[in-house]
């Protein structure tokens, strides 16, 4: 039995007394291809779209009030939730912008860890992206496929930090832990097997005419568009900038490692799968090379930064003075020095920034988070106006927006 | 007497500082030591005032006039080449000087820099758009709105965008409580049962640490699962792991452990 | 005339069998548990991994429905904000009964870290929840194993049962 509540239809009170054909399309905001709890309010001619609408905050949970309300390594785990299929790289770019802040430098072997677990992530994103698009074009199978090969990496994580989802296995100064003892060996093992299985997915639909069809011409983005909106990432370069912040701008060991760049002036929707895809056997590169970074580095994991990191559990354990600085760091948190800071990284979405204003308390005076979903959402305003119905679902696919970054 | 509580910043405050603290500073440089910048600068200079510049974590921040952004950033745009604007927002003020800092945070693909442009605006001001030169301006100006209140000039469409549009406050306003205000409290139940139902349904529980072991109307023990509302003050039964009811389901095979296979090597 | 006879008596015993509405009906339901999608954030993923090829969720007759009129369970995975509180309620009022809810996750169950403005409290303040099931992201093998509770729960209750309104409000 329903109870009564004070919900109405929607459109009860408009009354629609034009004589065009203009109709007006509520998608969302919980649909099943909007990856997400997006909404868009769509005018229409019949089947072509002429204005669209994009509503988005019906996943604001006001992180950034939260990080002025949390001292920094309490918001470290929140920063998980923001692009949920990837949250180690959000883990990264959290930390990196605070080492920055305090001018800290992170020990060699933390640095191959964090660049394992950054180009695993990027992995598991894409494999994540491929699935749910060509889920929602209709191709199942490849659900199937790259879900199996996501679970796999899901392993890796697992055996790492414990976490399937939500790793938090980046801390400020380094990382927690060390690899476990078969974590190389599966590495590899998956690594080798990954060639084959992207083909596989090639093979299922590179050729496809109906993906072809959904994907060829559909969401031309131009350079002067994509620039204008922010772009960045994927969907900057298929549209003919080369800009990756890993190359320009290398933090980490990217300098060390060799990797391509992959790059498309088409700007539509193909260009863009095509990326992905080249970018996958990318990561199995860069992951191939710092794997065997890994052998010969020093066992030492976090930064020795008193002032700001605890000291090593062994130490806590059998020094006063550290035990002191530890409740100290853990009560009242870290003070970085007073200034500002903003910290781009290359998440596997685009340009994901950390914008930290600390006043020399253990709390950020304010925190930005720049996500580069938010961008790839407000462009929809522009680029949906043309297009059909049925391109809607493939352009939302495309641009590969996560919704706990767009709303944060 | 009830204790004294600051309105004008609600936000959390560390509980003890020494005495004796003086916050370090990050290092800053002067414009000059980058030839790039400098030269940025100079163009800027040229035709705006320059109230201060520096340069701080390899990024030069350039402290303007606010009626000048929307010409500063078209200079940029046009001649220095800094082609994307990655991200504005602004930062509460209102505390220490009354006012809101805008911050614009540029980037220049061919010369691999960024530059942040910062201006200061009074609480009652507007600023002006830069949606015209910047078309991701309009999401963010949008969000700063909503945000802090701040109202944009010759905005196209200046609504909320994060939060609902009949919500009240601005909630990242140091003003503004994390938890919300009295109105962000009974939102949902206001709007879908209406008031009177707010006797009904209850206050929220705001406090994280409260734990009431009896209370099974909310949640049970793991492993002592009861149903809704069961009183246990005299003792809970424990709930054993099961899948299937002790006499098996209809028309249903029973699960067999014994049976089953476990895979030990996932990569098979 | 028929040469074959069959002795049901003797060989496997008559194609019939003997048992109740309520059994049936609830074997029925039990086993056929189509769930509306309702990813909202981080658990929404979990979700789509419970479905998809490892964890296998068709083996236990669920199948997600993007449309509620086709579905009688709702899993809510995820942070509810209140913002999106008002649609939660739509698509739950279009559901037909019988149904059921599964809140996913910390931030369904209590708003879990998400202590803020803009996130609701549980989504037991909007709509009627039948279980809670902890985790920040609970794992599909979690997700499965609510399912199977809600199994045990359907047949517990009677097939005809007078159409009680639930709890809140």
């Amino acid at each position: 039995m329903q109870q009564s509540n004070r919900l109405r239809p929607f459109f009860e009170n408009i009354t629609f007394d034009r004589v065009d054909n203009e109709m007006i399309l509520n998608f969302g905001p919980q649909h099943p291809s909007a990856h997400g709890q997006l909404r868009l309010m769509l005018h229409m001619q019949q089947e072509q779209i002429t204005k669209a609408h994009p509503d988005i905050g019906y996943l604001h949970r006001g992180m950034e009030k939260m990080a002025e309300n949390m001292i920094y390594n309490e918001f470290m785990p929140t920063t998980d939730r923001m692009d949920y299929i990837a949250s180690s790289s959000n883990n990264y770019g959290f930390a990196l912008a605070v080492e920055k802040l305090i001018g800290l430098e992170v020990p060699r072997r933390a640095k191959v860890i964090r660049m394992l677990l950054l180009e695993v992530n990027r992995l598991m994103s894409h494999l994540f992206w491929l699935a749910t698009t060509a889920l929602d074009i209709g191709a199942m199978t490849v659900f199937l496929y790259a879900f199996r090969e996501r679970e796999y990496l899901m392993d890796l994580v697992e055996d790492y930090c414990g976490a399937r989802l939500t790793h938090a296995a980046i801390r400020i100064g380094g990382v927690p832990l060390d690899l476990p003892d078969n974590f190389m060996a599966d590495l590899r093992k998956f690594l080798d097997k990954l060639p084959e299985n992207i083909k596989d997915y090639e093979d299922l639909l590179d050729k496809n005419r109906v993906w072809l069809m959904r994907m060829e011409n559909v969401g031309v983005i131009s350079k002067e568009m994509a620039l204008s909106w922010g772009c960045s990432g994927i969907m900057l370069r298929a549209s003919g900038v080369k800009w990756d912040i890993r190359k320009e701008e290398p933090y980490e060991l990217y300098d060390e490692v060799e990797f391509n760049v992959p790059v498309s002036d088409k700007g539509d929707n193909y260009a863009r799968y095509k990326l992905y895809m080249a970018e996958m056997r990318e990561s199995a590169k860069i992951l191939y090379q710092v794997a065997d970074m890994y052998e010969g580095t020093s066992p030492e994991l976090m930064a020795h930064a008193p002032q700001y990191i605890s000291a090593p559990k062994l130490d806590i354990m059998t020094q006063n003075y550290a035990l002191m600085q530890h409740f100290v760091l853990v009560t009242q948190g870290m003070r970085p020095p007073v200034g500002e800071v903003y910290i781009p990284t290359e998440s596997p979405k685009g340009e994901l920034g950390y914008y930290i204003n600390s006043q020399g308390g253990p709390y950020p005076y304010r925190l930005k988070l720049r996500a580069p979903s938010f961008w790839h959402t407000g462009i929809l305003t522009d680029l949906l106006p043309g297009h059909y119905i049925p391109d809607v679902v493939s352009i939302i696919g495309t641009t590969n927006i996560v919704f706990g970054e767009v709303d944060r | 007497m009830r204790a004294y509580t600051p309105k004008d910043n609600v936000q959390a405050k560390s509980y003890y500082t020494d005495r004796f603290w003086v916050a370090p500073q990050v290092a800053k440089s002067a414009v000059s030591d980058d030839e790039v910048f400098a030269a940025d600068l100079e163009a800027i200079k040229a035709k705006f005032d320059v109230l201060d510049a520096y340069i701080q974590v390899e990024q030069m921040i350039v402290i303007i006039n606010a009626n000048d952004n929307y010409a500063v950033l078209e200079l940029l745009k046009n001649e220095c080449e800094y082609t994307q604007l990655s991200e504005m927002s602004a930062i509460d003020w209102l505390d220490q000087e009354g006012k809101f800092e805008i911050f614009y945070q540029m980037l220049s693909m061919t010369k691999r820099k960024r530059v942040r442009i910062k201006c200061k605006i009074d609480e009652k001001e507007a600023i002006q758009s830069v949606e015209k030169l910047f078309r991701c301006a309009d999401w963010s100006e949008r969000e700063m709105y909503d945000m802090f209140g701040v109202v944009v000039n010759n905005h196209p469409f200046m609504k909320r965008i994060l939060m609902p549009e009949d919500w009240e406050g601005f909630p990242l306003r140091k003003t503004y409580p994390l938890q919300g205000d009295e109105f962000a409290a009974w939102y949902e139940v206001d709007k879908i049962f209406g008031k009177e139902a707010r006797e009904i349904i209850g206050p929220e529980n705001r406090d994280p640490a409260r734990i009431d072991r009896y209370d099974t109307k909310r949640f049970s023990r793991l492993g002592h699962e009861v149903p809704f509302g069961t009183d246990i003050s005299q003792g809970e039964p424990d709930t054993p792991l099961v899948y299937q009811e002790q006499e098996g389901v209809f028309m249903i095979d029973k699960f067999d452990a014994q049976k089953s296979v476990v895979i030990s090597d996932r990569h098979r | 005339m028929a040469q074959h006879q069959v002795n049901y008596l003797k060989d496997g015993g008559l194609p019939v069998a003997l048992t109740t509405i309520d059994k049936v009906v609830n074997w029925g339901r039990s086993n056929s548990i189509w769930a509306l999608t309702y990813g909202l954030a981080c658990c929404g993923i979990e979700m789509m991994a419970s479905g998809a090829s490892r964890y296998d969720f068709d083996r236990f007759g669920t199948i997600f429905r993007a449309s509620p009129r086709q579905a009688e369970l709702m899993v809510v995975a995820g942070t509810l904000t209140k913002k999106h509180a008002e649609f939660i309620r739509r698509l739950y009022d279009q559901m037909t009964e019988p149904k059921w809810v599964i809140s996913m996750g910390s931030c369904a169950n209590t708003g879990g870290m998400f202590n803020t403005y803009a996130t609701v409290q549980g989504v037991d303040r909007v709509i009627p929840v039948d279980l809670y099931l902890p985790g920040c992201a609970p794992r599909p093998e979690t997700l499965q194993y609510a399912v199977m509770m809600l199994q045990q729960k359907i047949r517990k209750e009677p097939a005809s049962r007078s159409q009680k309104p639930k709890r809140l409000m």
